[in-house]
């Protein structure tokens, strides 16, 4: 789970969310924390400045008895001075006196500092009765008329503050929550959609490599039409080495071969053990010029229009009789004019040329050429060409042999074989088969099966 | 038999142009497109050998100049190029065979004789005029069963004849077929010739077709 976590964030959506995310935490906490700062300043404040007013009205109504003691004038309007316990006191103390105290205080009594008298007013937080905290504001003061210092203390339960602030800050949070929420989710959908150009053009390369497109085709953002135009530009130059490689490989070993005739030439008459040595390994040089030409000429791939068969199959017929003109074999060609094949002329011409050939070298009177469109699977459609021969044929236990050994002799010395290891390497690459079965007419049936448009 | 050699690579050319000669051709070399082209458009050939390859001008462009200037003399053309793609492209620029390379000497001489025997229509390798016997494969004559010894010049002439047996052919037609192109030409050596072989053969098979030329023919009252 985490790997699979760690795998996302490495993707470029991942990275986007992971940055955008981060970000996005950062400011909401930072804004989060001063709002509750600020609000905490503010309560506090208002706490501040009605313990001041009540301290003011205290002094206000305070006066000493005749008999010198404390007492108030008339008696403070909040009743909750009067409930025991209940959040709102005071407490009037004298030093090396009983101090004067509010009956909510009940039986606590608050400890002021009596050591130092301070006559400016300031704040404090102390602990109250039953476990409450306590805001307090107080000063000393001297009262008209006499020369004793009073201590007055008015204090209320911070509790309450507390509690506001707490509902506030949980809603303050929750309130961030949701924004985080949105803002990731719409951050997916922002990413999801401005990544899809990105996505496509996955697609399309992967449609190239499939070798369903030459190039990347479409509209594509201001930001993205230089990739795309680079990626078509490098398409452009590797098409263009392989083209250069191949016709050089071509150019090179064409240009072996008349000097290889006429070596073959020379040492054809004679027969003395060197002539021979140089006859055999000419022979090897030959073999490996048309092995590695012949698989350097497999193009693959389906591309353009489609090649429509029945003209290929006329002429490849043609020149495969001209090798059979002593024998006069008949060739039937059956094949639909609609017919074609989706890959390239050269890749058909040396499938078919090579299997109309070898049915021709066997064949007695006739070679039967048929071809039709499959139409059993929908997914990529087919084309199935028969090529059949009348002649002796190749027992059905041998059959399956006829591949393996081609394509073992054909590894082992190159171009031996019936030219099918060639034939079953270019059917491969275009995902089509092929196949030998005994043929009705006597001889040996090979069945293509190939792509079509 | 006349036969224009077009091949660029020396060896090569040297090489068909030895077994050409030994097997009793008359052949013309040449060694870049542009001389081929005139010399088969020029000269009159029993068959030409075309390297598709070629220097000034490519093989297949001689050939559908050829073909399209109602040249249609056999051509036999040589390729390095083995794909059927290009055996297809060759046969449809005009090529009546093709051989690929590397190849044996031996391997292009049969399939030049069968092209130059289908070309003048013969279906079998040994020419046949009454009891005359030419066998193209071997190269001997035989009448009746007896062999003839010929010399070169006179072998040429006679199959020449045997191959275009029945139509009359004229001493100047016959000139430009057994005779290169360099040779200084002069009819009258063709009736000498034509003379001996009468001579050798003892049947009247050649007759003498006034102001035209000769013709090959076997009627049997003329026995």
């Amino acid at each position: 789970m985490t790997g699979k976590l760690r795998h996302f964030f490495k993707t470029l959506t991942g990275r986007l969310l992971k940055s955008a995310i981060m970000w996005s935490v950062a400011a909401l906490a930072v804004g989060g924390l001063t709002l509750s700062f600020v609000f905490r300043a503010y309560v506090l404040s208002d706490v501040d400045q009605r313990l001041s007013m009540l301290l003011d009205s205290m002094v206000g109504v305070s006066e000493i008895s005749p008999e010198g003691v404390l007492r108030f004038s008339r008696p403070l309007s909040d009743q909750r001075f009067m409930t025991p316990e209940s959040g709102q006191y005071w407490q009037i103390s004298e030093k090396g006196q009983e101090p004067f105290r509010s009956r909510s205080l009940w039986d606590f009594e608050l400890k002021p500092d009596m050591n130092r008298n301070i006559f400016s007013l300031r704040y404090d937080e102390v602990a109250g009765p039953d476990g409450q905290t306590l805001r307090v504001a107080e000063r000393d003061i001297i009262l008209p008329d006499s020369d004793r210092i009073f201590h007055f203390q008015v204090a209320t339960d911070m509790a309450v503050v507390k509690a506001a602030i707490a509902r506030f800050n949980w809603l303050l949070v929750s309130a961030l929550a949701l924004i985080l929420f949105t803002v990731t989710m719409s951050l997916v959908l922002q990413v999801s959609y401005g990544l899809r150009p990105l996505r496509h053009l996955g697609r399309s390369l992967a449609q190239i490599r499939a070798g369903k497109e030459r190039r990347i085709e479409g509209d594509w953002p201001q930001d993205l039409q230089p990739l795309a135009q680079e990626i078509n530009a490098l398409m452009e130059q590797n098409e263009q080495l392989v083209d250069r490689a191949r016709t050089h490989v071509g150019n090179l070993a064409h240009a072996l071969k008349t000097p290889l005739s006429v070596i073959q030439n020379e040492v054809e008459k004679a027969d003395d053990e060197r002539a021979v040595r140089i006859k055999t390994q000419s022979r090897h040089i030959r073999e490996h010029i048309d092995h590695h030409l012949k698989r350097a000429r497999i193009a693959g791939g389906g591309s353009g229009p489609g090649l429509l068969i029945k003209d290929r199959l006329e002429k490849l017929i043609k020149a495969v009789s001209v090798s059979t003109r002593e024998k006069a074999i008949q060739y039937n060609l059956n094949c639909p004019d609609t017919c074609c094949f989706d890959g390239e002329k050269e890749d058909f011409d040396e499938v078919l040329g090579n299997l109309i050939d070898n049915a021709g070298k066997w064949a007695a009177h006739r070679v039967n050429i048929s071809a039709k469109t499959l139409s059993d699977d929908v997914r990529r459609p087919f084309i199935e060409i028969r090529v059949e021969d009348d002649g002796p044929g190749v027992p059905d236990d041998e059959i399956d042999t006829l591949f393996e050994r081609g394509r073992r002799l054909d590894e082992r010395i190159p171009g031996t074989g019936l030219g099918l290891a060639i034939v079953r390497d270019i059917v491969e690459m275009y995902g089509g088969d092929v196949r030998l079965e005994a043929s009705p007419l006597g001889g040996l049936a090979a069945i293509l099966k190939l792509p079509t448009k | 038999m006349r036969v224009l050699v077009v091949e660029d690579d020396e060896s090569l050319s040297e090489q068909i142009c030895q077994s050409l000669l030994d097997a009793d051709y008359v052949v013309d070399v040449a060694h870049d497109g542009e001389e081929g082209h005139f010399l088969g458009d020029t000269e009159p050939y029993d068959a030409v050998i075309l390297d598709l390859g070629l220097p000034v001008m490519d093989g297949r462009s001689i050939l559908k100049k050829w073909r399209a200037d109602g040249r249609t003399m056999p051509v036999m053309v040589l390729t390095a190029r083995d794909s059927w793609t290009d055996k297809v492209e060759g046969l449809d620029a005009g090529a009546d065979d093709y051989l690929t390379k590397p190849f044996i000497v031996e391997e292009l001489l049969a399939r030049l004789r069968a092209l130059i025997r289908r070309s003048a229509g013969q279906s079998s390798s040994q020419l046949e005029c009454g009891p005359v016997l030419l066998d193209t494969r071997s190269g001997r004559v035989t009448v009746g069963g007896r062999a003839v010894k010929l010399t070169a010049q006179e072998f040429k002439l006679l199959s020449y004849l045997m191959h275009h047996s029945g139509k009359v052919v004229s001493r100047t037609e016959l000139t430009e077929h057994i005779y290169d192109q360099d040779f200084d030409r002069d009819s009258n050596t063709i009736e000498v010739f034509v003379n001996r072989i009468r001579k050798k053969l003892n049947v009247s098979v050649i007759h003498t077709v006034r102001g035209l030329g000769y013709q090959l023919e076997w009627t049997e009252d003329t026995a």
